[in-house]
């Protein structure tokens, strides 16, 4: 990096840091602390809400996606506006009404205290390492490329946010969450307007898109179905995994995940709580969809410029240290032959598709996707090498893609900004998480056990401690990921997966299922159905897989799993009535 | 949120109003992706 990238990096930091510290002023009490004294206009709620779902992964991961795969990861996000309408019509009323801080405490008053225990503590495991990775997820790919030390990278990706969170609690957050967007979504823009400007003279915006939707990159809407295999059911990313699944996983992390409700609750009506939910199903898929299309963008632009093997130059410092030494130098000699073919075929599709002449037109194309068939065997290979041959080896580069092109190619005081964009994205998800962290932990544990009721300023001091307390775990959850090995990130991806979906399902027994009192019954129907989740989704990773589906489907399966359970249970166990459920909660 | 008076939905009658446009919109949008991808396959 250069002078003026580190100085636009360093600057940018301490501007959001000293801003948190600016709005950090609040009530010495959890309201103030933890809901902002409930005082946040739906503006600041949606972006609050915007910046804790996007985590530097977001923005790294989405355009290598594209790169490799194509559009059809914007699929994903189609549950989210759903989503968000069943949280306006059954969450937010009931939240509203019984002004909770977090939402287990609603479990309490309808089932009974082991069933909030129990979904808090789902809570704590899924979000406490999942926390944890996203502090390692972007450190580990800035460490690769820019030679940084991991662990002081970790440090501080996880810990200079600890200042103004511990500090200021949530108002701090959603502020500084506010400014993070507005430099991410600028540099973003910037990102994407640099890519088509370097694209070669005489290719256009819609030419680049040509060329990607030619080679499989402008697969925006898939079906998952074949002609001749019919539906494939581990298909990651099609309309009805992102329709369905994606609609469970979005209500059961918008409406049950603390760090995202503990966002709308500091909202200073249950209005300015609908709006900022019902305009993030708004904005978020279009959003998804631009990020994506500079990973096209992308992608053309290396149809036209060497583009590396394989974009992570640890991993490939790796093979050429190992057996497969020369057999990497032929395959990368072959690459960049086959590239400068594929650069000759591409030009010569731009040359004549607007001449109409359908022969010729069609014979670039098949050599143009020949020729990009033959480069993604060759990629395969480096692949296979790292999966199976190198030890220690990580053959996804998708996560690398957009920074290594950053890095590459892009002018000194933009790279700065790029990578202080990592940063800010990382900050606005930690700090929301280790805030929400803190929350149940107070609200959930501290509150529950402690026989004496803490004043209201000691009640705010421990919470700050709490905050820091769950900063440091997140560190260190990430120093230990870098010592188990890369393979660990994408486990946890699916972390969500496996327990939201029960917890969901949980909650929406408690909404939907009013004759079902019992939480003894609850509790044990999300124990079963936890383990039915845990079982299905070891079936699928077996060597010899005994199942195939893709991770999004386990959220249904827990959903439906809870509430199937329950009524199977509220049957056969003897019934207790609940007070808090005559009380019509 | 303090009271359910503070819950009238901005410039529709009632929520439902905005569910629909919601649904609506996701529907466009699929649409036109739709469209994309068979633009540019």
């Amino acid at each position: 990096m250069s002078q003026v990238d580190w100085i636009v990096l360093i600057v940018t930091l301490l501007v959001i840091i000293s801003y948190g510290l600016y709005k950090s002023r609040t009530t010495h009490n959890l309201d103030g602390y933890f809901l902002s004294n409930r005082s946040m206009p739906w503006g600041l709620i949606l972006l609050s809400i915007m910046g804790t779902q996007a985590s530097a992964i977001t923005f790294l991961s989405a355009p290598g996606q594209a790169y490799t795969d194509g559009m059809r990861f914007v699929q994903y996000y189609f549950g989210i506006p759903l989503a968000m309408i069943v949280i306006c019509i059954f969450f937010i009323p009931i939240f509203s009404r019984m002004k909770v801080y977090t939402a287990y405490e609603y479990l309490e008053q309808r089932f009974d205290g082991k069933t909030r225990t129990l979904t808090s503590m789902l809570f704590f495991l899924q979000r406490g390492l999942s926390t944890g990775i996203s502090v390692f997820a972007p450190s580990i790919i800035l460490s690769s490329l820019l030679h940084w030390n991991i662990y002081w990278t970790n440090l501080f990706m996880g810990g200079l946010l600890i200042i103004y969170t511990m500090t200021g609690g949530a108002r701090a957050v959603a502020y500084t969450q506010q400014l993070q967007l507005i430099i991410i979504f600028t540099g973003m823009f910037l990102a994407g307007y640099m890519v088509v400007k370097m694209l070669p003279a005489g290719v256009s915006f819609s030419d680049a898109l040509d060329v990607g939707g030619k080679l499989k990159r402008m697969n925006v809407i898939t079906t998952g179905y074949d002609a001749k295999k019919g539906f494939d059911w581990s298909d990651q990313y099609n309309i009805w995994s992102g329709v369905i699944g994606g609609f469970f996983l979005a209500l059961s992390y918008f409406g049950t995940d603390q760090s995202q409700v503990g966002r709308y609750l500091t909202g200073k009506s249950a209005r300015d709580s609908r709006m900022g939910l019902l305009m993030n199903g708004i904005v978020k898929v279009p959003m998804q969809f631009f990020i994506l299309l500079i990973g096209v963008l992308v992608f053309t632009f290396y149809q036209f410029n060497k583009a590396p093997l394989f974009f992570n130059d640890v991993q490939v410092q790796k093979i050429q240290q190992s057996a497969y030494k020369d057999s990497f130098a032929i395959v990368n000699t072959q690459y960049d032959g086959v590239q400068t073919l594929k650069k000759e075929a591409l030009t010569r599709y731009l040359a004549v598709k607007n001449k109409g002449a359908e022969t010729e037109v069609n014979v670039a194309l098949d050599s143009m996707r020949s020729l990009q068939t033959q480069s993604e065997q060759l990629r395969n290979r480096v692949k296979g090498w790292l999966k199976s041959k190198i030890p220690g080896g990580d053959s996804n580069d998708t996560n690398y893609i957009f920074l290594r092109f950053v890095v590459d190619y892009l002018p000194a005081g933009l790279v700065g900004l790029l990578i202080a964009i990592i940063f800010l994205a990382s900050w606005g998800s930690i700090a929301a998480a280790i805030n929400s962290l803190a929350s149940c932990t107070m609200i959930d544990l501290h509150r529950r056990f402690t026989k004496n009721k803490d004043s209201n300023e000691t009640e705010y001091r421990l919470s700050k401690w709490y905050t820091m307390g769950w900063g440091i775990f997140c560190i260190i959850v990430a120093m230990f990921t870098y010592n188990i090995g890369n393979s660990l990130i994408e486990a946890v991806n699916i972390l969500g997966s496996l327990f939201y979906g029960v917890i969901l399902g949980v909650f929406l027994v408690a909404f939907l299922f009013k004759h079902i009192k019992s939480g003894t019954v609850v509790f044990w129907a999300a124990i079963l159905a936890e383990l039915l989740v845990l079982g299905v989704f070891i079936l699928t990773k077996l060597d010899k897989p005994v199942l195939k589906m893709g991770f999004l489907w386990l959220n249904p399966i827990g959903v439906f799993g809870v509430i199937f359970f329950a009524l199977i249970l509220n049957r056969l166990l003897p019934q207790k009535k609940n007070p808090a459920v005559a009380a019509g909660f | 949120m303090h009271t359910p008076d503070n819950d009238k939905a901005p410039l529709f009658r009632s929520w439902t109003g905005w569910y629909l446009l919601l649904i609506i919109f996701l529907a466009i949008l699929i649409f036109l992706f739709y469209l994309l991808t068979k633009k540019y396959a």
